[in-house]
């Protein structure tokens, strides 16, 4: 298990977080998630294996913009 | 650096905003110049025309980010916010071509204004909320930058990168001091209410940790740096205070769900009430009007804002006092709680043992008993022989001679050519020391809870040392006021009865559960919650399965450490006076959420039959709506007014 941050831009509002909270859950290997409109951040708990990209994509999918990964 | 997205959020809704309006003023003016000043700027003829040109940027250049996803979203069926702005204002521009043909009203200039103040809405509420993550920001801000490092013997002034555990760094009075370590020389107090909400300086000396971000007062302090980067105290803060953000309060579960389904049915509800004004009126003008109001006046925005902001401004307010709230369910359940458990040892009273009393055989001999006990214990690493050691606080120690540890009763050793011996009564005992003397003493400390030592010399009682693990200064009043509030109180501990319930009464705590194992704790927790809902208080390490069990966990952090897994709230100072303040800040919250969804739930329920029934001209369905994500944000920072 790990733990990644994400910063992501271009949420205006909370149904936004919840639609990248939703496609971020799809990525398989994700366990726990939790994103923040306020703070632009995302919490992700996954398995080792899950890449950077993979979440990358899975946010781009919702139709935002990772600017920040650690 | 860290909160720039926030910051390039602002310019860009900013740069938009300028736009925006230098586009849309001239479109108002072409419309109602005529109406309101009898001048036409623009022949009648060519209205329409310049319309759309001037508003073509304004939608479809300025205003893409919001079209792109919404229209995104109908192709997803994922809707949100910029669904029902894209589509209220591309059916408004749509009606510029219409015109035309005379088929309906020209809403091509209206459509200008709803982005344009849309934009003008998001700009505000992004600045809001802003200010509502201040306190966050400044946690953010609060690192040094720099550190000045001894590289042999140089002092180097060295970016705070650089600097590496093991490094010794130097901190001058009034600076700040650069990152977590130990005190390896020099004496000072240090400022740490930043970081853990303490407001009394804390000194430290050789061996003392110290926190960074921290500020030295009045010492040079060597440091010796033992946590860098993402490590370090402050960081374990920011990144618990960021993770909570994200956590979900049950209250807004409901708020979520109609969010979720909000859209689609304004979507549906527009399309019906277009339909329903046609038939009733045949007014393909006044139905498109009314139907593009019921779009851009539904906001689902101030829903779904309402409870996160709300956290925010009130976790940004906690962190400020060192109470770093880490599950948003927290806050809801603590109004709930009617138990409070605390754990006696580091969370009622300090931890360590300190001395007591100092009784003395001969009258006005006590210094010398310290002195004498002092020199020996000196030598033994007993936490009891450091607290009289600490207690004396002697500058130098007679020289003690064959001493020797007495595992589990004391110590021996000679001092002045006497024979000392210090230890619990089966020491005394086995050594023929008549302890008949002082037998009233013992019986009168070891009632009170306390431990004593025996102090004999030449083989004769000189005195008795009584050691206790003592209360904090605040516990007393802490649990006092929480008992006023109608808590029932309840101190648990691994203690004999006699000792615990000595603790209890010093305190005036309402109920003692003693003989507790560590690992039993978390059962009692469980039986006590029969009785209702219960928080428990006690430190993260030993204590966690026992926080986890309870409804509200709150881990008290050592000072220099917190245990991060544990616990729904962190008190970073350690002191016993964040658990009132945590339940203040709590249902101050919870109240100013609860309040928030009110007014986001009210504001749709009158404002979308308003629209419906046509009350509301489109432009001034567009300024309700951005008043209303407005106004959530604005009545979340009100939030400050609270004093916690």
């Amino acid at each position: 298990m790990k733990k990644i941050k994400l910063t992501i831009e271009g949420m205006h509002c909370a149904a936004c977080a919840g639609i990248a909270e939703k496609e971020l859950r799809k990525v398989p290997g994700v366990k726990e998630v939790s994103v923040s409109v306020t703070t632009n951040k995302g919490f992700v708990y996954a398995e080792d294996s899950v890449s950077e990209e993979s979440l990358k994509k899975a946010v781009a999918e919702a139709g935002y913009k990772v600017v920040g990964v650690k | 650096m860290e909160e720039s997205v926030e910051a390039r959020e602002i310019r860009g809704w900013k740069l938009k905003l300028v736009w925006a309006w230098v586009l849309t003023i001239p479109i108002m003016l072409i419309m109602y110049s005529g109406m309101v000043f009898g001048i036409e700027i623009v022949p009648m003829k060519y209205m329409p025309i310049s319309l759309l040109i001037l508003g073509f940027p304004v939608i479809f250049i300025i205003g893409w980010g919001t079209i792109k996803a919404g229209t995104r979203g109908f192709f997803k069926l994922r809707f949100s916010m910029d669904s029902l702005i894209s589509m209220g204002t591309i059916v408004a521009y749509a009606t510029g071509f219409l015109a035309f043909f005379e088929l309906t009203q020209d809403y091509s200039g209206v459509s200008s204004m709803i982005m344009t103040i849309f934009i003008t809405g998001k700009f505000i509420e992004s600045k809001a909320r802003g200010q509502a993550s201040k306190e966050i920001k400044k946690l953010l801000e609060l690192g040094a930058k720099k550190a000045v490092v001894l590289r042999g013997k140089k002092e180097v002034e060295v970016p705070i990168e650089e600097v590496g555990v093991g490094d010794i760094f130097i901190v001058k009075p009034g600076e700040k001091i650069p990152t977590d370590g130990v005190v390896t020389r020099g004496e000072s107090t240090v400022d740490e209410s930043m970081v853990t909400g303490e407001s009394l300086p804390v000194d430290k000396t050789v061996k003392s940790h110290v926190i960074g971000a921290t500020i030295n007062q009045d010492g040079v302090l060597y440091v010796k740096a033992s946590k860098v980067g993402d490590d370090t105290f402050l960081a374990h803060i920011i990144e618990l205070v960021e993770e909570a953000q994200g956590t979900k309060i049950p209250i807004q579960k409901f708020a979520d769900s109609v969010t979720n389904v909000f859209v689609p049915i304004i979507l549906t509800v527009a399309v019906l009430t277009f339909i329903g004004w046609i038939a009733a009126t045949g007014d393909w003008s006044r139905s498109i009007g009314v139907g593009i109001s019921v779009l851009v006046i539904a906001c689902p925005c101030a829903l779904g804002l309402a409870t996160p902001i709300a956290l925010m401004v009130g976790s940004g307010m906690g962190a400020k006092k060192g109470i770093l709230i880490r599950k948003g369910e927290a806050i809801q359940t603590m109004k709930e709680i009617k138990i409070i458990v605390f754990d006696k040892t580091g969370t009622i009273t300090k931890g360590k043992p300190e001395v007591t009393d100092v009784y003395s055989v001969l009258k006005k001999n006590e210094a010398s008993v310290i002195e004498k006990t002092a020199a020996l214990e000196k030598l033994s690493e007993h936490p009891i022989g450091k607290a009289i050691v600490e207690y004396g606080n002697l500058s130098k120690f007679k020289n003690v001679t064959k001493f020797k540890i007495l595992r589990g009763r004391g110590v021996e050793g000679v001092l002045d050519k006497k024979k000392m011996l210090i230890g619990n009564t089966a020491l005394m005992k086995e050594r023929n020391v008549d302890i008949s003397k002082i037998k009233e003493v013992l019986e009168e400390y070891e009632t009170g809870g306390k431990t004593t030592m025996i102090v004999a010399e030449g083989g004769k009682v000189i005195g008795v040392i009584a050691v206790a693990d003592t209360v904090k200064e605040e516990s007393k009043k802490v649990i006092h006021y929480l008992r006023r509030q109608g808590f029932r109180t309840v101190m648990i501990t691994g203690d004999n009865e006699r000792t615990a319930k000595a603790i209890a009464k010093q305190v005036g705590i309402d109920e003692v559960i003693a003989n507790v194992l560590p690992e039993d704790k978390s059962n009692k927790v469980k039986e006590l919650q029969k009785r209702g809902m219960v928080a428990f208080v006690g430190d993260g390490i030993n204590d966690a399965p026992a926080l986890k069990q309870a409804n509200v966990g709150i881990a008290m952090g050592t000072g220099t450490d917190i245990a991060i897994e544990a616990g729904d709230i962190v008190l970073a100072s350690g002191s016993l006076r964040g658990v009132p303040q945590a339940i203040v800040l709590s249902k101050a919250t919870f109240g100013k959420i609860k309040q928030n969804l009110f007014w986001a739930f009210a504001y749709n329920v009158v404002a979308i039959p308003l629209a419906i029934a046509g009350f509301l001209h489109p432009v001034i369905a567009e300024i309700a709506m951005a008043l209303s994500s407005i106004t959530v944000v604005t009545n979340a920072n009100l939030l400050r007014r609270k004093r916690i």
